[in-house]
């Protein structure tokens, strides 16, 4: 293989792995933050306190779903180490989806 | 200025660009639809006005004018009554009792009510489930095809309202990453190239009414998605966690009142004395009454008041409904004051705009008015960079389309409503029909025509049809303008003189955009 032939595989190569990662980001940034934010603010019913009228727990997590949301978004879009994003955020959303499972079983 | 690695402003520019693209024309079909439900009241008002101005929507006889009502309808439904103003300041009043659907989910059936609270007598009746109720609303019902076009895109639920809370989060995204990317702010809130090329002078004037718009985009973005999201999935979804799926449940824990029950028959006290004492306690008007178990000895009266221009909160007041005496002040949630309760009762006055009367109204109007400007003409510069390519003809032509003729067809609904109802027909096929019709026929326009010639076609159709809109009202039966005069009924004078003059203001914007066009040519050298 020539040298010209061989840097255009490895141009080549270099952009389909571009394409990928920016693929496996929109995917975390998308369908998978949404669902973190959702299991966050019902999992937050269990943990936030209830405060002085018993409701704070409640309410809380469903009036700032958007910020939640917005912060997990960009942290998923900026964060340079794609594999840690996943962590942090596949993390968080087991974290809440256990506590959910733990309080429905009993 | 905000310092952000290269990098990262690529990524957040990019962000911006594709976020905005990909759903920039729903987003902004959503924009101009709520900046037109900021006066739903106002529009329906100006639609179905009663003879006379309104002065007490709720007068002495409601009490009676309510037993009346009561006492046709199917005792099931005495489980809960609402009733307030609603067009032209007819009573509404809805008896109803909660059930759940085919798909599990919670609904109400029962018997709706207008009356006209001059003469006490009965306008309109309708029954069936809230959905079915509202199908059948004749005097508000212009303001709310704006409403639900606004809310969820005429979709069925969830669907409509899960797809506008992913607008919302878009705009969210937009209004966030315009603000880190905007770098210079305070310098891109003054410049304007008017020397400059064309491209370069419409993208300025995009920035600068993006960059003065922008913490009213994130106030919008954010209150709307919680309002589509909230009541889609975010209430249903914290009820099945926190009480097994029961949302009476958790409305009942949330709205705080405890549910002593008690069945046992007892006569509702008089509402008139209750809502005389309430005016007096609370020093403010009365927006939105609900009883709950009318006839039972555990009734309870909760009125909802309309506080003064300019105070954004304000508390309930609470009634025993069987011996008619105060029993406490609450807030929105819970019995006792607290942040959940707060920050969950800030959210509408912070997305509709109504703390300060007319004069917030109007200017929520014109910020989300130059949020639909920064949508729109950030999409015509989006596709104007890449007409060349054959896609983002595509792109252009739809901008084009939903642009210019969304506000068309939304004016041509009203003239589906006007001559419909004035005839006595069902009014909500009449206008969504005369909105189709006129999106497909400028879909046609924008397809078949260059671009410049298909904006001219639109934006000259919709200023003839909101100068027609006046004169429509009239030829259906409307109240004459000198008779809205001496009756006080300023919502129709103010409404027909802003579609005259937003009529007037787009046949002159074509008009100026012509010359320049003239003048444009005549430069050019051959």
């Amino acid at each position: 293989m020539s040298g010209a032939a061989a840097l255009a595989l490895s141009a080549r190569e270099a952009m389909l792995r571009q394409r990928r990662r920016v693929l496996w980001r929109v995917l975390l940034a998308g369908p998978l933050v949404f669902v973190g934010a959702a299991l966050v603010m019902c999992g937050g019913a269990l943990w936030l306190p209830a405060g002085r009228a018993q409701i704070d727990n409640l309410v809380l997590p469903i009036v700032l779903f958007p910020a939640i949301w917005a912060a997990l978004f960009f942290y998923a879009c900026l964060d340079r180490q794609l594999h840690r994003a996943y962590w942090l955020i596949g993390a968080l959303g087991l974290l809440h989806a256990a506590m959910i499972a733990v309080h429905l079983w009993h | 200025m905000i310092r952000l690695s290269q990098d990262r402003t690529k990524t957040l520019l990019a962000i911006h660009g594709w976020s905005a693209v990909s759903l920039g024309l729903l987003l902004y079909a959503v924009i101009l639809t709520g900046v037109a439900s900021v006066f739903e009241k106002e529009i329906s008002d100006w639609s179905s006005p009663l003879e006379t101005n309104i002065v007490d929507p709720f007068p002495p006889g409601t009490d009676a004018m309510l037993r009346g009502l009561a006492a046709t309808v199917d005792p099931q439904f005495h489980e809960e009554l609402f009733f307030y103003p609603r067009a032209g300041d007819r009573l509404y009043a809805f008896f109803h009792k909660h059930e759940l659907d085919e798909d599990g989910k919670p609904r109400e059936r029962g018997v709706a009510a207008e009356f006209d609270p001059r003469t006490l007598q009965l306008l309109d009746r309708r029954s069936g489930t809230d959905e079915e109720v509202a199908a059948g609303e004749r005097a508000s019902a212009l303001s709310q095809f704006m409403v639900d076009l606004h809310v969820r895109l005429h979709l069925p639920n969830p669907w409509g309202l899960l797809l506008t809370g992913v607008l919302g989060l878009a705009m969210l995204v937009a209004a966030v990453t315009g603000f880190v990317i905007h770098r210079h702010l305070i310098r891109e809130l003054f410049t304007l190239r008017r020397r400059g090329d064309k491209l370069l002078g419409a993208r300025d004037v995009h920035v600068i009414a993006g960059t003065w718009n922008l913490p009213f985009a994130f106030i919008l973005a954010f209150t709307g998605s919680y309002f589509s999201f909230g009541s889609a999935f975010g209430f249903p979804a914290v009820a099945m966690v926190a009480f097994g799926g029961d949302q009476d449940a958790m409305f009942s824990t949330l709205v705080g009142n405890p549910p002593a029950e008690d069945a046992s028959p007892a006569a509702l006290a008089n509402l008139d004395a209750m809502i005389a004492d309430v005016r007096a306690r609370s020093g403010a008007e009365l927006g939105f009454v609900q009883v709950e178990h009318w006839g039972r000895a555990d009734a309870l009266v909760t009125m909802f008041m309309k506080y003064r221009d300019g105070k954004l909160l304000g508390p309930s007041y609470v009634y025993g409904g069987s011996d008619g005496g105060f029993r406490y002040a609450k807030p929105s949630l819970g019995r006792v004051p607290s942040s959940g309760s707060a920050l969950f009762e800030l959210m509408a006055p912070l997305h509709f705009g109504n703390f300060a009367g007319v004069f917030s109204k109007t200017v929520w109007f014109a910020l989300g008015f130059a949020s639909a400007y920064v949508t729109i003409t950030g999409l015509l510069l989006w596709t104007q960079r890449r007409q060349a390519q054959r896609a983002w003809l595509h792109l252009a032509r739809a901008t084009h389309w939903v642009g210019y003729g969304l506000p068309l067809a939304l004016t041509l609904a009203a003239y589906g409503y006007f001559p419909v109802r004035a005839g006595g027909g069902e009014v909500q096929p009449a206008m969504m029909t005369a909105f189709l019709a006129c999106a497909a026929l400028a879909a046609l326009i924008a397809w078949r025509t260059p671009l410049q010639q298909s904006r001219r076609y639109l934006l000259g159709a919709t200023g003839l049809a909101l100068l027609g809109l006046p004169v429509l009202r009239l030829f259906c039966g409307g109240i004459s303008w000198s008779g809205a005069w001496i009756q006080g009924l300023q919502p129709v004078l103010a409404l027909d003189l802003a579609f005259a003059c937003g009529g007037l203001l787009c046949l002159l914007s074509l008009r100026r955009s012509n010359l320049s066009r003239s003048t444009t040519l005549a430069a050019t050298p051959p």
